[in-house]
């Protein structure tokens, strides 16, 4: 039993609650009436202090009483430590309190499960669909909520099968049902700020403006509705599920291996980072030992991606201030990322390439210096164009002192990652919670001190440095030795072996078809991934599919922060204030 | 006379292709390295991507389409010019690809007229190179925009 398994058991909690020891980390099974008593305790106690609220989830099970269990993960910047909060809701008129009051970051993490659970959060400020349409029935996630799409047209079945028809001339068009905001209504609701009463009256310098979903600065689908008094953003309320890709529940279809392929298209910009945590978690659950050659090669490829979603970033920010030619250095940069995984893994993005038990396949021939190829040239690339973007007035102008976040405004908001650095947390999941060999390495962790938009710009430009040194220090060190683990029902036999023996066939042909087993449970598994902490939460069944898959994104809680960050700025600073949080949309809607 | 100068038209129609700045998902990042130096589709000259669908003439459906954006994808196809074009960038865009379900849109010629469709997924940017390509040929030979065909709606 941990520390803080018995802290949980010696604490008298004036209710009843059950203390489980999960795979990952400690659970506690709370009666929904107690929940918000037992969130304020875990906050507020200083033996806990589990101050920020990570993720909030929930499972159907379908046919069993009772049917709704919420997943709540907690996690202390302060002592490292997670927990999971679990409450199990019956299958009519599910509704809990609201944990907003505690953590204010659960507002769209509640919207969500209201939107695609059904699942009511009583004294929730505003509880709307967040994901899908405004007048879309029914809630998607539930498990007789069919997956719907279209049967594939074979040349056997053509004529019979039905084709999905869209009627896009009536389809709603969210921006056209854009209801001017109730003033008085939201003052009592707390969400858009609290207004002065002076301002309630009519202003002619008022104005409403609609950004996006489609519009160059907001870096995909998302869209922004601007509250201003002229030019000063007095408010902004983002609306999301533009992309909303159904990847979740797709996933529930297939088999383990099958749904890795889906982890690559979740948040796009970082693939490889998405298929170790997703791998990190299912592992955790079938409590596979991953040899050291596939950590450290792991983490060189988990850097590489850094880098070249880094490169991202700068190219977007930098197109969007302005500087055209910047954007152009830093696609040439990430080529050279996408050519090391192109020849791993014959594909330049969605490579699959990082698989449940280690690698796909051994790192190929020339990787060492293809790598190495990198590795020279890139600090003196990442020098010019700092040169060439901080020796410009405008660029500094544009970014200093704008888009400030507090440390307790970041905290609050789950704000996770290079932001949450930038506004001085000293905080990364791969020094405080080392996963895959990152406590092997040497690096720092660049802070910033203002959190605002030239500091979160200074900090992702300084981790590409240190990103460049654990490369380095993992490549001069990585070992030799298997790059996958030698369960014989996890992963496939060597090729070799196939053409000498049946079982090895067998169990080739069970793992490509129908997957492996995995035993019943949940695990929640995150990396540091470009944006911030990236977390699979998987609950099995003991089946070959996961039950339920939820996908932890950064972005999500960074986009829900921006009204925070853009309060009080001008229009101008909305678009540096996206473009150095660098959200990614596929991993916001999913 | 006239035809000549239906190609000139149609020479200065292919060479000049405005596409829209509209990135949908993981195919944009790949449009994205398209217009990068090392594929540079200016050579092309089909590298002025245009904020406002009113300058484009070329709308490259660059990744899923989901449903709560179907109609926003509509309303900017209304919105450009004509002669216009579209071309359905991955498999995704074209069929839907790996995501049949509740969410995405099977395709998004349910509801836009596309001339060109580029497999992958995401398609390299050099196979969405040959696409604009094919689309440049097709403008070449004088063949209408999909919208002006029978069968698309």
């Amino acid at each position: 039993m941990t520390p803080l398994e018995q802290a949980f058991m010696d604490e008298n909690w004036g209710a009843p609650v059950r203390i489980e020891t999960a795979k990952d980390h400690p659970t506690l099974i709370v009666a929904p009436e107690n929940l918000l008593n037992i969130s304020r305790r875990l906050k507020d106690d200083p033996k806990f202090h589990f101050d920020l609220l990570t993720d909030i989830t929930a499972v159907d099970h379908l046919h069993r009483a009772p049917r709704f269990q919420v997943v709540y993960h907690l996690y202390s910047t302060r002592s490292a430590r997670r927990v999971r909060v679990n409450l199990f809701l019956p299958s009519e008129q599910p509704s809990v309190d609201s944990v907003t009051p505690v953590w204010p970051a659960a507002n769209w993490y509640e919207r969500e499960l209201f939107d695609l659970f059904g699942i009511h959060f009583r004294g929730h400020p505003n509880l709307k669909r967040l994901i899908m349409p405004g007048r879309w029935i029914g809630h998607p996630l539930r498990k007789d909520y069919p997956l719907g799409g279209e049967e594939v047209l074979f040349s056997h079945n053509r004529g019979q099968i039905e084709q999905q028809v869209i009627p896009w001339d009536q389809l709603e068009d969210e921006a056209e049902v854009y209801e001017e905001i109730d003033l008085d209504q939201a003052k009592t609701s707390g969400f858009i700020g609290t207004v002065p009463e002076s301002e309630t009256q009519v202003n002619p310098m008022r104005l409403d403006l609609n950004m996006g979903p489609q519009h160059p600065g907001t870096h995909g689908l998302l869209r922004l509705v601007l509250h201003l008094e002229g030019e000063v953003v007095r408010d902004v309320e983002p609306h999301i599920g533009y992309l909303h890709t159904g990847i979740e529940k797709s996933m529930e279809r297939l088999s383990y291996p099958q749904a890795l392929t889906m982890t690559d298209r979740a948040d796009y910009v970082s693939n490889l980072n998405n298929n170790l945590a997703y791998c990190m978690a299912v592992e955790n659950l079938l409590g596979l030992e991953i040899p050291l050659r596939a950590q450290y090669a792991r983490v060189i490829l988990n850097e590489l991606e850094r880098l070249a979603s880094h490169m991202v970033w700068l190219a977007a920010l930098s197109f969007d201030m302005g500087v055209m030619s910047a954007f152009f250095y830093c696609f040439e940069l990430r080529e050279r990322v996408l050519e090391i995984k192109n020849l791993c893994s014959g594909v330049r993005m969605m490579t699959s390439y990082i698989t449940v038990g280690g690698l796909r396949m051994d790192l190929p021939n020339g990787f060492h210096e293809k790598v190495q190829n990198i590795l020279e040239p890139f600090p003196d690339k990442i020098g010019e164009l700092e040169k060439m973007l901080d020796d410009n007035p405008i660029w500094i102008r544009r970014l200093k002192g704008t888009g400030k976040l507090s440390p307790e405004e970041a905290i609050a908001w789950s704000v996770t990652g290079p932001p949450a650095r930038a506004s001085g947390i000293k905080w990364d999941l791969r020094k405080s919670n080392p996963y895959s060999c990152y406590d092997h390495f040497e690096f720092d962790l660049p802070l910033g001190s203002e959190g605002d938009n030239y500091d979160r710009y200074r900090v992702r430009m300084e981790e590409m440095r240190q990103s460049l040194r654990i490369i380095r220090q993992a490549l001069d060190r990585l070992p030799g030795g298997a790059f996958r683990s030698d369960d014989r029902k996890v992963v496939l036999p060597p090729r070799e072996e196939l053409e000498r023996s049946m079982e090895a066939v067998i169990h080739h042909f069970l793992i490509s078809s129908d997957g492996f087993l995995v035993p019943p449970g949940e695990a929640y598994a995150a990396v540091e991934g470009p944006r911030g902490e990236l977390g699979y939460y998987i609950h099995s069944d003991g089946g070959n599919k996961p039950y339920r898959v939820k996908i932890r994104d950064p972005s999500f809680a960074h986009a829900q922060a921006i009204p925070v960050m853009a309060r009080g700025g001008m229009v101008a600073d909305i678009i540096a204030l996206i473009a150095t949080i660098d959200p990614v949309l596929g991993g916001i809607d999913r | 006379m006239t035809a000549p100068l239906d190609k000139a038209v149609h020479w200065a129609q292919r060479s000049s292709l405005w596409p829209l700045t509209m990135g949908l998902a993981c195919c944009a990042i790949e449009m994205m390295s398209m217009v990068g130096s090392r594929y540079d589709i200016a050579r092309f000259g089909a590298e002025v991507f245009r904020g406002t669908p009113r300058q484009a003439d070329l709308m490259i459906v660059s990744g899923r389409c989901s449903m709560k954006m179907a109609p926003v994808v509509r309303r900017l196809y209304d919105q450009m010019a004509e002669p216009k074009w579209v071309i359905a960038m991955g498999t995704c865009a074209s069929c839907g690809g790996e995501f049949n379900n509740y969410a995405i849109v099977q395709g998004v010629d349910k509801f836009l007229p596309v001339d060109v469709f580029v497999p992958g997924c995401p398609p390299s940017p050099e196979a969405l190179i040959f696409g604009i390509l094919k689309l440049q040929e097709k403008i070449a030979k004088g063949s209408p925009p999909a919208y002006l065909r029978k069968e698309s709606s």
